[in-house]
C-alpha cells in the first residue's frame, strides 16, 4: 500500500462461534475515523465483517467498540489519534456478540428496564408544559446529567456489572437521578426502591471508569453519589440540590 | 426456500423513529390491540428524528399564531402543500411538545421565567422554534423509546426491515408485510389488520446526503410497488449546510440551521456574503432551498473553497457565546478539524429530506385499504420545500395521529390471509444477491448512483440531464437486480443490506428524475435551470406518480387550496 497507512487488528467470530484477531491494513487520512477504517476493511478489504453503526456523528450511540482496550464511538475517534503499534478494535464487554463486532444491547436495555425508566406523570392532564426556571436548583443537577445517547460504553467499562449481574449499570443510575430529582415525575418514593439495595447503587465504588469513557462527557459516577446521599438522606441534608 | 417465520397483529408499524414510536405509544393506549414495531436500526437510535439537531416549530408563545405558522408553512412550500395536512400539523404541534413534555418526561430549553425557549429558524416570521440545546432528537427519541419499552401489548423487532408489503388476492387490501431479520438473515411474515409506513424516508442516492446511512427510502418505494398513490417526488430538500470532510464518512453531516438564525454568515472564496445576490432582504435566514441554491450557484461559478463548498462563519459572535449556544455543533467541526467558534467552517447542501412520498388524507390513510403513512414516508405536509423545524413535529403529529386512526378502525377489520405467492415472490427478490455465483459489485453501482443523482437531478436540473439520468437509470437497476453478495456470513450481512438498499434507492431516484423531468417549471427545492420561473398559471399542482400498466403514470393534480388561494389572496375560511 502505497502512502500512510494503519494496521487495524479487529476481532472476529468464526462461523463455529470461535473468536480470533484478523489483521487488516487501512489507509490513514487526516479525518480517518475507525467508522471510516472498518468501512474500508467491508469494501476493499472483507466483506463478511460486521459491524453497527447509523446516524455517523455521535447521536444514535450504536457504533461503540473497544478501541486498544478502551470504549470508543467508532465513528468519532479518530484512526490516527489512536496511539501505539497496532490499532485493536474489538465489541463492547457484558455483552452477547451476535457477530464480529456487533452485539446485543438486550442486557444492557434489560438493566435500563430494571430502575422502571419510563417518566410517570405526576399531572396526567397537564395541558400546558410545567414552568421551571433554567436555575432551579435540581433542573440545575439534572441538565449536567442528561444528553445520554445509551450507547453502553460505560456499561462495557464499568468492572461492577462484570462482577455484579444484578447491577444496573452507570447509564441507567445515571438516567434515574434525573427522573429522582424531576418533580414533573409522579413515580414518587418509589423511584428509589430499585436503586436502593446491594445490588443498586451500592454497589458502585467509584472507579470512575464509566465517566472516564462517556463520549458525551457525562460523569454517571456523580451521579451515583448523588443517588446514594438521596437514599440515605433524603432531600432534607440537601446533599444533592444545592 | 428458507424457514419463515409467521406473526400476527392487529397493527404493524414499519420504522421505530419519530412518527413509529409515537404511532405505537397511541395505538397501544387502546387496550387489547397487539401491536408489532418493526426497525430496520436499533429502536429510537436508527433514523432521522434522532438527529434532529435544531428543533421543533410549535406555536407557543401569545404573540404568535396558528395562522403564521401556516402561512410560513405554505409559503416555505411554494403552496403546493395539502393545506388541510398542514392545518392539522399547525394546530396539533403545541399540544404534542405538551405531551412530550408531560407524558414522557422530555425537557426542552426555557426562558429565564420558566417557560418553554423558541429559536430562529429560516423561513420563519416568528422565533417559532423549540430546542433542546443543539442536539434536541436525542432528547425527543430517548424518552419515546424508554416510554414505548414499558409498554407490555408492544412487540418491538429491531433490526428487522421490511422487503414487501402483502395484499390479500380478494379485495386488494393490504394485509402486512414480509419482513428480513438483519440479524439472523431469516424472514419473518407478519399479518395485520392496519399497516403503518413510518420509515422516515432519507434520499441518501446523493454524493452529498445527511440522513442517518441505513435510511434508503424504503417506506416510499414499497408503496409505490404496492400500487399506492405518491406525489411530489421531485421535491428533494438539500440542506444548505453540511460539513465537507473529504474521505470520512463525517462527509454530509449537518451543521443546524439555528446557526444561520443566530446570525452566521455565507461566504464565498471571494470573502462575499452572497446571500445579497440571491435574497437580500432575508440574507442567511432565507429558506432552504434558496439558501442550497445560493450555494451550489457560488461553488459551479467557481467561487468556492478548495473543499468544493463555501464558508459558514459564526465566529464574530464570540468564542464563548459560540460554545454555550451551539456545543454539539462546535464539537462536530473540532471533530472534522475544524472550529466554529473560533473561525469559518467549509460546508456544501446536501441531499436532506424528501418532501414528495406517499399521497395521505386527514387520517394518514394512503389509496391502498388497510395501508396508512406518517411522517416523511408521507406526502403533502411540507409541499415544495420544508421549513427547519417543521420535519419533527410532521413525524411526531402525524404518527399519534396514525396511531390513534389505526386504533380505531382495526377494530372489526377482518383478518386477511397473505397471498403465498407474494410472500414467496417477496423473498425470492430479496434473496437473490445471495443465490449468485458471479455478479455485480453492489459498492460500484452506489457511488455511480450518487455521483449521477447528484450531477444530473440534484440542486439544479435540465431536460437534457433529467433525460440522461433516466436513460442511466434504467440501466443501473437492471444491474442492480445482478448485485451478488457474499453469502457465507449470513447474519448481520451488511453487503446484502447495501445491495436491498441500492435496489430500493434505485427505484426511488427513478421517480425523483421522470417527476423532476415532468415538471416544467421551478418550485421550491425544484429548480429547472431551463424553465427557472415559477408558474403558477399551469403548475400550482402536484405530481403524482403511480406504478400502471406499462410502467410508472405520472400526472398533473391541482395542488389542495382549501383555505387559501395564493393567487386570489383570498380567504375562505
Amino acid at each position: 500500500m502505497n502512502g500512510r497507512g494503519r494496521t487495524v487488528r479487529v476481532a472476529r467470530t468464526a462461523p463455529d462461534g470461535r473468536r480470533y484477531y484478523e489483521d487488516f491494513r487501512v489507509p490513514l487520512g487526516p479525518q480517518t475515523t475507525i467508522l471510516d477504517a472498518l468501512l474500508y476493511i467491508h469494501r476493499h478489504l472483507d466483506r463478511t465483517l460486521a459491524f453497527r453503526y447509523a446516524c455517523r456523528q455521535a447521536m444514535c450511540g450504536t457504533c461503540g467498540v473497544r478501541v486498544n482496550g478502551v470504549e470508543r464511538l467508532a465513528c468519532y475517534t479518530l484512526l490516527g489519534a489512536v496511539p501505539g503499534r497496532v490499532v485493536t478494535v474489538e465489541p463492547l464487554r457484558h455483552l452477547p456478540v451476535i457477530r464480529d463486532l456487533v452485539v446485543d444491547f438486550g442486557p444492557f436495555f434489560r438493566a435500563w428496564a430494571a430502575i422502571r425508566p419510563a417518566f410517570v406523570p405526576a399531572d396526567n392532564d397537564g395541558a400546558e408544559p410545567a414552568r421551571i426556571r433554567p436555575d432551579d436548583p435540581d433542573r440545575r443537577v439534572i441538565d449536567r446529567h442528561r444528553e445520554c445517547i445509551s450507547c453502553g460504553l460505560c456499561y462495557s467499562a464499568c468492572d461492577v456489572v462484570g462482577t455484579r449481574p444484578g447491577f444496573p449499570g452507570p447509564a441507567a443510575l445515571n438516567h434515574a437521578l434525573c427522573l429522582v430529582l424531576d418533580r414533573r415525575d409522579g413515580a414518587g418514593p418509589d423511584r428509589l426502591k430499585p436503586i436502593d439495595g446491594p445490588e443498586g447503587c451500592w454497589a458502585c465504588h467509584g472507579l470512575l471508569a464509566c465517566s472516564n469513557v462517556c463520549p458525551k462527557g457525562l460523569d454517571p459516577t456523580g451521579a451515583i453519589e448523588d443517588l446514594k446521599r438521596l437514599v440515605a438522606f433524603g432531600r432534607r441534608r440537601n446533599g444533592v440540590a444545592v | 426456500m428458507r424457514a419463515v417465520e409467521t406473526l400476527s397483529a392487529d397493527i404493524l408499524i414499519l420504522g421505530g423513529g419519530g412518527a413509529g414510536t409515537l404511532a405505537a405509544l397511541h395505538a397501544s393506549n387502546r387496550p387489547g390491540l397487539k401491536v408489532v414495531v418493526a426497525v430496520k436500526g436499533l429502536l429510537g437510535k436508527s433514523g432521522c428524528t434522532r438527529m434532529v439537531q435544531g428543533g421543533y416549530n410549535a406555536v407557543l408563545h401569545p404573540d404568535d399564531s396558528i395562522e403564521r405558522h401556516f402561512l410560513d408553512t405554505l409559503r416555505g412550500g411554494a403552496f403546493i402543500n395539502d393545506q388541510e395536512l398542514v392545518w392539522i400539523l399547525v394546530n396539533r404541534a403545541p399540544q404534542m411538545v405538551a405531551e412530550l413534555e408531560n407524558r414522557y418526561g422530555c425537557f426542552f430549553d426555557r426562558n429565564p421565567d420558566g417557560t418553554i425557549h423558541q429559536k430562529p429558524f429560516g423561513g420563519q416570521t416568528f422565533d417559532r422554534t423549540v430546542h433542546r440545546g443543539d442536539l434536541t432528537g436525542i432528547e425527543i427519541m430517548e424518552r419515546l423509546r424508554t416510554a414505548l419499552l414499558a409498554r407490555d401489548s408492544v412487540l418491538v423487532l429491531e433490526e428487522h426491515r421490511a422487503v414487501g408489503l402483502l395484499r390479500d388476492r380478494g379485495q386488494g387490501r393490504v394485509c402486512g408485510a414480509v419482513l428480513l431479520n438483519i440479524r439472523r438473515g431469516t424472514f419473518t411474515v407478519v399479518q395485520a389488520r392496519a399497516t403503518l409506513l413510518a420509515t422516515g424516508g432519507g434520499p441518501t442516492m446523493y454524493r452529498m446526503a445527511t440522513p442517518s446511512r441505513e435510511k434508503s427510502l424504503d417506506g416510499i418505494v414499497l408503496a409505490y410497488q404496492a400500487g399506492a398513490l405518491l406525489m411530489d417526488m421531485e421535491m428533494v430538500q438539500f440542506h444548505p449546510t453540511a460539513l465537507v470532510v473529504p474521505g470520512s464518512e463525517l462527509n454530509g453531516a449537518v451543521l443546524e440551521e439555528g446557526l444561520r438564525g443566530a446570525g452566521a454568515h455565507l461566504l464565498n472564496s471571494l470573502g462575499e456574503r452572497f446571500m445579497a445576490r440571491y435574497d437580500p432582504d432575508r440574507m442567511e435566514r432565507s429558506t432552504r432551498d434558496i439558501v442550497s441554491r445560493a450555494c451550489y450557484l457560488e461553488i459551479t461559478a467557481g467561487r468556492g473553497t478548495p473543499g468544493g463548498g463555501v464558508w459558514l462563519d459564526i465566529s464574530h459572535l464570540g468564542r464563548a457565546t459560540v460554545e454555550a449556544l451551539f456545543p454539539g455543533m462546535v464539537e462536530r467541526t473540532r471533530a472534522a478539524g475544524f472550529d466554529l467558534a473560533t473561525g469559518p467552517v467549509e460546508v456544501c447542501p446536501a441531499a436532506h429530506f424528501i418532501m414528495g412520498g406517499v399521497v395521505i388524507d386527514e387520517s394518514c390513510h394512503t389509496t391502498i385499504p388497510g395501508l396508512y403513512a406518517a411522517g416523511e414516508d408521507a406526502a403533502g405536509v411540507q409541499g415544495a420545500n420544508r421549513l427547519g423545524g417543521n420535519g419533527v413535529a410532521e413525524s411526531t403529529v402525524f404518527g399519534a395521529l396514525a396511531g390513534d386512526v389505526m386504533a380505531e378502525e382495526v377494530v372489526g377489520t377482518p383478518r386477511l390471509e397473505p397471498d403465498p405467492h407474494e410472500v414467496e415472490a417477496h423473498i425470492e427478490a430479496a434473496t437473490g444477491p445471495l443465490r449468485r455465483d458471479a455478479g455485480e459489485d453492489v459498492y460500484g453501482l452506489l457511488d455511480r448512483l450518487r455521483e449521477l443523482m447528484w450531477a444530473k437531478v440534484g440542486v439544479v436540473r435540465n431536460r437534457s440531464g433529467l433525460e440522461a439520468a433516466l436513460a442511466e437509470l434504467a440501466e443501473l437497476k437492471e444491474r442492480a437486480a445482478r448485485v451478488k453478495t457474499q453469502k457465507a456470513a449470513p447474519a448481520f450481512n451488511l453487503e446484502w443490506q447495501q445491495a436491498l438498499n441500492l435496489r430500493s434507492l434505485v427505484a426511488a431516484s427513478e421517480l425523483v428524475a421522470a417527476s423532476a423531468l415532468y415538471r416544467t417549471e421551478s418550485r421550491g427545492a425544484h429548480y429547472r435551470e431551463d424553465f427557472p420561473d415559477q408558474d403558477d398559471e399551469n403548475w400550482l399542482c402536484n405530481v403524482t406518480a403511480v406504478r400502471a400498466e406499462g410502467g410508472l403514470r405520472l400526472e398533473k393534480r391541482p395542488a389542495r387550496l382549501s383555505r387559501i388561494n395564493p393567487l386570489v389572496g383570498e380567504r375562505r375560511q
